[in-house]
């Protein structure tokens, strides 16, 4: 397969990625150098201590930060290329976020906040206003809204966020732990949610995590450590 | 478009303290700056009052070369014509002819020189304020054509008082033969204003034109507008229509142009004001902005990671920075009006104190206008804008992945 090929065929593609910090005046490396596929559909975990790299190599996947070296190429796309208004507007089309917390603008309300990407890209309000309904009850939290998130309880707020990454339906769902600030129960309640909803939607999700119980549901588990992959296992 | 001013709006309000600080600081700027517009225009209308209505007028009618000479013989051309056609403009409210001469008041005791005026009484009171500022004897009753009316620092000057008798002696036009008659004190006036009180006495019109000899002609004919702002419009065809056949109309601003200067500078010291105010509250609202920016830099970095472009929350702090400019503008608005409104009832009293050559004889009212209340606010919001540009270029510029590494 020609790597063209093989970078359309793929979700994510990454070749060497390697990302230094700047710390002082000294170079701190956290990603040492990581190759990786994605396949359309996978469910994902990438698990490893804190400090390990998780949330560098996420942000560098999704253009949040620049790499120092290595190409990602998403969707086929070179997206280590990209900048600016191109790659602001590739991230809103392609790729949905989850955060570890305040993942919601506390003035919105929670149909405003799920509308806002839908917003951006200049979907018409009514259509804005069934996709939000429909993905609200996906959620299980339709008669939610017209509340404002800080109402709301942390799993009820993680809910919400999963129904705004996937409103435009992207290809992509990126979640940097998105259950660390939950108890164990709601964690794994959340990650059940969106293990329903990537079978369902085949939308490939992505997910940081150091705790065991989310990571059991994983059905790939990328182990990094020191910024390298140290481990990639995937269940049969 | 429209979400992110409904955003910008809710989000000033999140620290309510902090928007309420801002806007109070930014109101009391925008309250001092129409205050003080309100007091110049009171001021303006206050010193040109006291300069105009005493006696000048607004205008005035002569003959070419009798403000640069003074000279007798000059008087205002083609005199009836020009009463006719006075009495049909539509923006003169009033009129009244003078003759103007210097002459020699002789009384027993001493001899003073004096601008003497010939005035036709029934005009000249809405002309000029000798009739109210009498305060012993009175205004040309009866028909006495002997009556001189002359100022209290003249009359101390004389050692004279009420009813006394002096000689007036004036140099008759063309041949220059000094004429002289004896007048009797029917009235003194005080003004307050030493030139007027010291150096001014005032005969019948007719009187004055025979003895000077100039016939039924006079040397000045001043007046009034319908509206005193007719005075300050120098494209008003008025002066033009005026200003022929040998006459020149002028306003007050070519009379005391020394007034006019200082009105101009009044102006710019309000714009230099405007800057002062604004430089003093840039740096408290900048701080504002950015207070408010860093708090939330998760947040921005949110929004930036979900697509949003850089653009938008450009956009988004530049619309915070006017939507704390709105609720400053309606705090400053409110505050404006009623500070001034306070000061419209109780004014300011700078009586008696000289300025620019005219003495302010009434209590200054500051003086409230629509443009006040419309000019001043936009140039805040104006202002406020773009002031916001600053933390918008720094919102749009920030990195995101160190935004989300923020507060968590
Ligand atoms: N902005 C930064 N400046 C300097 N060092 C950083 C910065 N962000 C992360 N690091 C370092 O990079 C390494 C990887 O961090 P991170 O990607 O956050 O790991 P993880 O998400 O797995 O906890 C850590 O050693 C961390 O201290
Ligand atoms: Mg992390």
């Amino acid at each position: 397969m020609s790597n063209k090929m093989k970078n359309e065929a793929n979700i994510i593609v990454t070749k060497n990625i390697k990302k230094n910090y700047r710390d002082n005046g000294i170079e701190v490396p956290a990603v040492r150098g990581i190759d990786l596929t994605i396949k359309p559909g996978e469910f994902a975990a990438i698990v490893g201590p804190s400090g390990s790299g998780k949330t560098t190599f996420l942000n560098v996947i999704s253009g949040l930060d620049s790499a120092t070296e290595g190409k990602v190429w998403l969707k086929g796309k070179l997206l280590t290329d990209m900048k600016g208004k191109e790659l602001s507007d590739f991230r809103r089309d392609h790729i949905g976020f989850i955060f570890q917390s305040y993942n919601l603008i506390p003035v919105l309300t929670v149909e405003e906040n799920v509308e806002y990407i839908m917003l951006l890209q200049g979907v018409d309000k009514a259509e804005r206003h069934r996709r939000v309904l429909e993905i609200l009850k996906e959620v299980g939290l339709e008669e939610y809204a017209d509340r404002l998130p800080p109402k709301l309880s942390g799993g009820q707020q993680q809910r919400v966020a999963i129904a705004r990454a996937m409103v435009s339906r992207p290809s992509l769902i990126l979640a940097d732990e998105p259950t660390a600030n939950l108890d164990s129960k709601t964690g794994a309640g959340l990650l059940d949610m969106m293990k329903e909803l990537n079978k369902k939607t085949g939308m490939t999700f992505i997910f940081s995590t150091h705790d065991e119980m989310v990571m059991k549901r994983a059905r790939r588990v990328i182990t990094l450590k020191d910024g390298r992959i140290a481990g990639d296992e995937t269940k049969k | 478009m429209w979400f992110y001013i409904k955003l910008a709006w809710r989000n000033i309000f999140r620290n309510k303290r902090r928007t309420l600080i801002a806007g109070i600081a930014i109101a009391i700027g925008l309250a001092s700056l129409i205050l003080s517009d309100a007091f110049m225009i009171g001021m303006e209308n206050n010193i040109v009052k006291s300069a105009t209505a005493s006696f000048l007028g607004e205008a005035q009618i002569h003959g070419d070369g009798f403000r640069e000479t003074q000279e007798v013989e000059i008087t205002v051309r083609n005199f009836d014509e020009v009463i006719t056609k006075l009495n049909q403009e539509e923006i003169v409210d009033k009129f009244t002819p003078r003759t103007l001469s210097f002459g020699m008041v002789t009384s027993p005791a001493d001899v003073s020189s004096v601008l003497l005026v010939g005035v036709a009484p029934e005009t000249e009171i809405h002309l000029s304020q000798i009739d109210e500022a009498v305060n012993r004897g009175s205004y040309f009753t009866g028909d006495d054509n002997h009556d001189i009316i002359i100022g209290s620092k003249l009359a101390e000057i004389l050692e004279v008082s009420l009813g006394d008798r002096l000689v007036v002696t004036v140099a008759q036009a063309e041949t220059g033969d000094l004429s002289q008659e004896l007048f009797r004190i029917s009235g003194i006036y005080h003004f307050n204003m030493k030139e007027m009180d010291s150096g001014m006495a005032f005969i019948r019109l007719e009187k004055a034109q025979q003895m000077l000899g100039i016939g039924s002609r006079v040397h000045e004919i001043a007046i009034k507008f319908k509206d005193k702002t007719y005075a300050v419009q120098e494209e008003l065809p008025f002066w033009e229509t005026y200003s022929q056949g040998g006459n020149e109309a002028v306003s007050w601003t070519k009379l005391l142009p020394q007034l006019k200067a200082f009105f101009d500078m009044t102006g710019i010291s309000l714009f230099v004001m405007c800057l002062i105010l604004a430089s003093v509250v840039v740096f408290g609202i900048i701080n504002t902005l950015f207070m408010s920016l860093y708090e939330r830099m998760f947040e921005f970095g949110v929004l930036r990671a979900v697509g949003t472009r850089a653009a938008g929350v450009r956009k988004l702090v530049i619309f915070e920075a006017g939507a704390l400019g709105i609720v400053s503008i309606i705090l400053g608005v409110i505050l404006g009006f009623v500070s001034t409104l306070l000061f419209t009832k109780t004014g300011i009293d700078y009586r008696g104190i000289e300025f620019a050559g005219t003495t302010i004889k009434d209590m200054l009212y500051p003086e409230m206008n629509v443009l006040q209340f419309i000019i001043y606010p936009i140039g805040v919001f104006i202002f406020m804008l773009i002031v916001g540009l600053y933390p918008a270029f720094v919102a749009g510029r920030m990195s995101i992945a160190d935004a989300l590494r923020k507060s968590l």
